[in-house]
Parts: C-alpha cells; structure tokens; sequence
C-alpha cells in the first residue's frame, strides 16, 4: 500500500515519487520516452538527418541535452522536454499575472516567466470601451485601470526582437481579476487546450487556467463566460458582489483540489478538477483535509484507475 | 550586558599532526586516493525554481536556485543573462561559532563558485535576466567548494535551466609530499599545496583550476589524473540522481 503519513505531508518532495510508482505499476514499468540529463548525447543513428529543438545544442556534430528532461521527436525535429524549468510564452496563451509597476506608457507584469511582460496602454481596453487614439491624459489615468499588485487575466499578443513578451487584454473576457482565490502550480501540468475560461457549473465554480502555471478560481457567474467583470461599460467599482459562505466553500474545495494535483504532480484538466472535488465531497472529505495524507492517497487511486480503464 | 563571546567555552584548537599512518591509512580509515561517501539529491527544497542537498563526509551543502528572472537592481542590458552566487558558511557550521555577517572567505568562495558554473550555464538563453544561487554550507568538513559545486551544478539541472553539461568538482591536497584525493578540514590544515578541478566530464572541458603551492609538472599531473577521476566518479551519481528524479515527474502526470 502506499506509504503517506496521516499527518501534513504536503511540502514534502516525495510525494510525486510515491504518484509515479503508484502509476508506474498500472502501465507496467517505464514511460515509453526516454529521458536524458544534462549534457547526455540524444541517439540519432536511426535518422538520416535530424533537426536540433528546444533544449538541445549541437557539439561536434552529436546531439546533446542541455536540460534533464524527456526526448521528444517529431519527425526530424529532436527536442528535450523539461518539466521544471519557467513558463515559456507561446503566441495566444491565456496567462493570469500580476501587475508589477507602471513605467511610461506600459504595465509591467509578473507572468512567471524569464522576463516581465509588457502590456502597453494601446492594448488595453479603456474603461467605458470607447475606440480612440490614447491620450497623454489616459497616461496619467493609468492606475484606474490597473494598479501595481493587481492580479489580471490577459493574452499573449506578440514577442518584442529581443525575446520579451508583449501582452494584450482587449477582450471582454480579460482584465481585472477580484472575488477569488489563486493558486500556483508548476507551468508544466497546465496543457494548452481549447478553454482556458472553464465554467464548471457542477462544482459552482469558473477557473481560469493561466499557461504559466497561475490559475484562478472564482465563484460560478451564470452567463459569462468567466470572470472578468471589469471590463464593462461602468467604471472600476471597489464594491464586491456578496458571495455566499457556500460559494466561499466551492471555491475553497476547487483551490485545495488544484493545489493537491499540483503537489502530486498530476496534469490539471477541468476533468481532473472535477473529479478531485466530486471525490473528496463523496469522502466527506473537510476542505482543510483535502491537503492531508489520506485524501492524496485518494486522489492517487482514483488517478490509477483512470489511466487503467484508458 | 556581557559580552557575546564570553558564553563561547574554551575549544583548543588541536588538530592532529600526522594524517596519513605509516600503512598509509588517512584518519578516517580512506586510502589515499579514496573519496569520501557521497549522498547527492535533487529537489530538497520546495519553494525554491530548482535545488540540491549534497554530503561528502561530514560537509552538508544545501543549494537553492532561483530564476531566471529579471533582477532586482536595474543593470545595463546584456545579451548574456547573469549567474550571482552566494555562498554562506552557516553560523554553526565550523567548530569555532562564526561571526553574523558575510566573511572574506565567504565572498571568495562565491567568486569561486560562480566561476566555476558560469562556464556551463548557457547564458544566451535568458538575456537581460539572472539566476541566483544560494549555498548554505551547514557542516565544514573540508572540501566545501567543491561539495558546493556539485551541489550548485544539480540544482541549476533540476531548476530546468540549460547547462552545456552538469559541473562536478573534486580536490586533491599534498600533505608531507603525499596527495590525498578530498581532504578533509584536517588534512586540508595541514596541507602545502592544493588543487581544486571543476569539470564538466561529458563534454570533457575544465571550468575552474585553483592551484596553491608550489608543483612539479609531474605531481601536478598524477594531482589532476586524481581529481579527474574524483569529477567522473561524481558525475555518475548526479546523473543518476537527476534522470530518475525526472522520470518520477514525468510519470506522475503523464496523461494520455
């Protein structure tokens, strides 16, 4: 059986080792990737020629890792996939990020990446979402927009020459982020899929999943697509909806559902969400419980299960 | 209020003369060209991007490593991101309490370090950002340098940060015209020449060479011939360490 202690073993890096060997023994040992470290040669004997990715270089002529990681190949690309290393932005990714300065005519956001990003005042919409050329007056308003510490949910718009990424949030569905809870996973366990603004109604809950890892959850608005209310034609209003002691409860039980997948290392999908939360309500699992040794063993099973009925 | 020092109990300082017997046996039971057990792993920390717990003997290094991120102080721009190391000696690690505050030494072991890591991380890849690194020494056994890294070079592979190779580092002293291959605190006390040897042992380069004393270019090369093997023999271990902690993630949230 597997050995979780009863007790807070949440900081503890062992617990994705004990989901691994608890998933190894339903596949039948190793994954079908084999994985490299640092400075390893990548076998390309069977190719007749070979392109080098992402994570690799080039030394005499022979394919080396410069990331500890899996080998992926598609066709001739050969590339090393590295689950731990910072968000990477890819044009058009939903990412949650936090306001960190105002310089000029530009937000300067953390979005846990390599840089800070840059959302420049021309790509925002302006409250009241009239279309016009911005003004040296709306550079002196920028703050009723977004203040330093503001949490906002945006899209990657484009990359600047030197690598930086530049930010947009010219979308109803963009903008301010309030009235919820956020939770940090690693970047790596949070896919690109066709939603990343998912209403999950049964739980009564609307997540953002950011693709660098930031992903926020909010009580269930019926309509919208999610979050974001801000955007809208009346200006930023500091009064917050009422939220019920039972939304607070949905909410709580999502972030703990998220944080417990992050810590075992299980990809976050609305499907893995879901069936945490629906597990750990069937359990009568208490939401400060979700995060304890009896319910990761939970989540471990129900997760071995799944891959063996796939 | 009395004086700081004054709890401080009285410790003569008596390190042992002679480290090597007459059978040739050093005073820990080793051979001379013996290394001390090794325990090396990966991701012992959880907050930090990237970390490394790392024994050798009696020396325990803990690295943690952040970034790449954009640095704090403002700085020109560079094409070529930046590697800032600290090493610090925690206050109980030698067997004279240490003074609050960075040391001398401690800031040279840092230049040291990141000398010795700056060659291998691929810099080009994170411009205009920087990494820290930061080596908590807990136990001064001898050899803490090169324990650091080691220790250093895992932590930045399990930070996923691109690295040439993994960095593995060994030394050798002469003690009495004999060299002992990772000496410890009281070998290295009583030695008259040393030589420390950071590699990267599958791309086969040297990133960092400190020499102290006075060689002939034959002992010179059997000091390096030794440490050679010291780096190969920890390399081994690192990458053993590292691979199977990254099938463990991989496994864990494979999907199909």
């Amino acid at each position: 059986m597997l050995s979780l202690a009863s007790g807070s073993v949440f900081d503890s890096a062992d617990l994705v080792a004990v989901a691994a060997s608890s998933f190894d023994q339903t596949s039948g040992g190793a994954p079908e990737t084999p994985v490299v470290c640092v400075g390893d040669t990548i076998a390309t004997d069977g190719q007749e020629g070979f392109l080098r990715g992402h994570g690799t270089q080039i030394v005499d002529g022979e394919l080396v890792a410069t990331v500890s990681g899996a080998v992926e190949r598609i066709n001739k690309l050969v590339s090393v996939r590295t689950l731990k290393s910072r968000y990477t932005a890819e044009l058009g990714d939903v990412l949650v990020g936090r306001v960190r300065e105002i310089s000029g005519k530009r937000w300067k956001v953390d979005i846990n990446g390599r840089q800070e990003a840059v959302l420049q005042l021309s790509a925002v919409n302006l409250p009241g979402g009239i279309q016009r050329r911005r003004t040296a007056e709306d550079e002196l308003n920028m703050r009723s927009v977004f203040q330093e510490g503001d949490l906002i949910s945006t899209e990657v718009q484009s990359f600047f020459a030197d690598g930086s990424v530049a930010l947009h949030t010219r979308s109803t569905k963009y903008g301010k982020l309030k009235g919820g809870q956020l939770v940090t996973v690693a970047c790596s366990l949070i896919r690109r899929q066709k939603q990343h603004f998912i209403p999950l109604e049964s739980l009564g809950v609307d997540v953002i999943l950011g693709c660098n890892g930031l992903v926020w959850v909010t009580p269930h608005v019926a309509g919208a697509p999610a979050a974001a209310a801000d955007q809208t034609s009346e200006p930023d209003t500091d009064v917050e909806p009422s939220v019920s002691a039972k939304q607070r409860a949905a909410v709580c039980r999502t972030a703990n559902a998220l944080r417990a997948l992050g810590a075992l290392g299980i990809s976050i999908t609305p499907a893995t969400i879901e069936d945490t939360c629906k597990a750990s309500i069937d359990a009568g699992v208490q939401l400060h419980a979700m995060l304890e040794g009896p319910f990761l063993e939970v989540i471990i099973s129900q997760e071995t299960q799944r891959r063996q009925r796939q | 209020m009395a004086r700081r020092d004054t709890s401080v109990p009285y410790q003569p300082q008596s390190r042992p003369e002679a480290v090597v017997s007459d059978t040739g046996e050093r005073l820990d039971g080793r051979g001379l060209e013996e290394f001390r057990s090794a325990f090396l792993s990966p991701h012992a920390l959880s907050q930090a991007a990237g970390s490394a717990y790392a024994e050798c003997g009696k020396t325990k290094v803990m690295v943690g490593v952040y970034g790449p991120r954009q640095s704090a102080r403002a700085t020109a721009f560079s094409e070529q991101g930046r590697v800032q190391c600290d090493v610090k000696l925690a206050s109980f690690a030698t067997r004279q309490r240490r003074r609050f505050g960075q040391s001398t030494d401690e800031r040279e072991l840092s230049g040291l370090l990141a000398t010795a890591l700056e060659a291998a991380v691929l810099r080009h890849t994170f411009p205009k950002s920087c990494i820290d690194i930061y080596c908590l020494v807990l136990e001064s056994g001898g050899s803490e340098l090169t324990v650091a890294i080691t220790a250093a070079a895992m932590a930045i592979a399990d930070a996923g940060i691109a690295m040439a190779d993994v960095v593995t580092a060994c030394s050798v002293s002469r003690v009495a015209g004999q060299l002992l291959l990772d000496p410890t605190a009281d070998e290295a006390f009583r030695e008259d020449g040393s030589v420390l040897l950071a590699m990267m042992p599958a791309a086969n380069l040297v990133t960092q060479l400190v020499v102290t004393g006075e060689w002939s270019s034959a002992q010179m090369k059997q000091a390096l011939c030794l440490c050679m093997g010291g780096c190969l023999q920890l390399d081994a271990v690192t990458r053993k360490a590292l691979a199977s902690s990254e099938e463990q993630a991989l496994a864990a949230m494979r999907i199909e």
